[in-house]
């Protein structure tokens, strides 16, 4: 069961345009360094898409493409468009389609659990390696916060009750 | 408790998606609230949970036998399987990570497989004692499976850093697709079990 929560879709409208902000720096800069015998190289989320890849990995590339990459940025989007036309009172016939998706969508982008591997491959590395971290990372930080809290605010009964109201 | 019937018996239908609550009826088949299509109950919950859970506990088997990875030091090759991974963290010295990970790619996998099937059975076999524990125990079933993609993000981030051709090097293994594909096996089958249906047993 769930109590309602205040300014659902205000809150949730901010917090994803500012998820959608943080997404870019996130994916395009660099997470964590390495530096090892000399040898300099930097990580993003996307970099360990394309080695998997290479490595002929193509189910385990395209999974990890789909959780980390692909599921978040479409979760934000999709919270930024539904919470934009509620906000508006904008009617818009796949407001239910998107919300639909939008749920089915959430249980697998896999940010947090991403985390999770980043450290555990640090400690890892830690050992035989030096490790820098990259402003990516921090951005990273940042959106895993902003999702977290795009999940708790969103209230799932007020949206489909106000998609509802704006259908008549 | 048993006194309280089910909404299908009183003639409801709860949408999947939205939450809904509509009469049910012949010619209503779509929710009025959100036009999603309307279930009394997911449909072929058994079988379709029963084929993705055999298909991942088939899976299990070569994911924990083979290598995950293959760690290359100065020409070296030495493959890793996924308890192998956690021994060597272990011998390291970093016990708590080592737990960390025993318990996201080992425990809860193996958990949800167990878990999984022993729901199958009580439905099967309508067992009526302790449907509030089942349920329960589905919660955690359904919420703990995505993080075993732990091990997998960990070689994703391992494989892309550590790449300096003969000197150090991480190659993935065969057993990361199908520790993968274990995963979301378990996942879908956790999504296609419904609920209610251990409470649709009790009288």
């Amino acid at each position: 069961m769930q109590r309602p929560r205040k300014q659902s879709i205000e809150r949730t409208f901010a917090l994803s345009i500012a998820g959608l902000i943080l997404i870019f720096p996130a994916n395009l800069m660099p997470l964590v360094g390495i530096k090892m015998l000399g040898g300099d190289k930097d990580g993003t989320l996307w970099s360990g898409v394309v080695a998997l890849f290479e490595e002929q990995l193509w189910g385990v590339a395209i999974l990890v493409f789909l959780s980390s990459i692909l599921f978040p940025l479409l979760n934000i989007i999709l919270s930024l468009l539904i919470s934009a036309h509620l906000y508006c009172n904008k009617p818009n016939r796949h407001l239910a389609h998107w919300m639909r998706w939008l749920q089915h969508m959430d249980e697998w982008a896999m940010l947090e659990v991403y985390m999770l591997g980043i450290i555990v491959a640090c400690v890892k590395l830690a050992s035989s390696s030096e490790l820098k971290f990259g402003f990516g990372l921090y951005a990273f930080v940042a959106l895993l916060i902003i999702t977290g809290m795009l999940a708790t605010s969103l209230d799932k009964t007020l949206f489909w009750q106000k998609i509802g109201q704006l259908r008549k | 408790m048993n006194s309280k019937k089910s909404a299908l018996a009183q003639g409801f239908i709860r949408c999947h998606d939205c939450g809904c609550l509509s009469r049910k009826s012949e010619q209503n088949r779509l929710c009025p609230l959100c036009e999603g299509q309307l279930h009394p109950r997911l449909s072929n919950s058994l079988q379709r949970t029963a084929a993705l859970l055999l298909s991942a506990f088939c899976l299990y088997i070569p994911a924990n036998i083979f290598p995950i990875m293959t760690v290359t030091r100065l020409g070296v090759g030495e493959p890793h399987t996924i308890i192998g991974g956690i021994i060597a963290l272990i011998n390291s010295g970093m016990v708590p990570i080592a737990l960390l990970v025993l318990i996201a790619s080992i425990l809860v996998p193996l958990l949800k497989l167990l878990g999984l099937g022993l729901l199958l059975l009580n439905v099967h076999y309508r067992w009526q004692d302790h449907a509030r524990k089942w349920t329960i125990m589905y919660r955690i079933i359904a919420f703990v499976g995505r993080w075993s993609m732990l091990d997998i993000f960990m070689i994703s981030i391992l494989v892309s850093l550590v790449d300096m051709g003969g000197v150090a090097q991480v190659i993935a293994g065969p057993a990361a697709t199908a520790f993968a594909a274990v995963v979301v096996l378990t996942m879908f089958a956790a999504k296609n079990f419904d609920p209610r249906l251990i409470w649709d047993n009790q009288y």
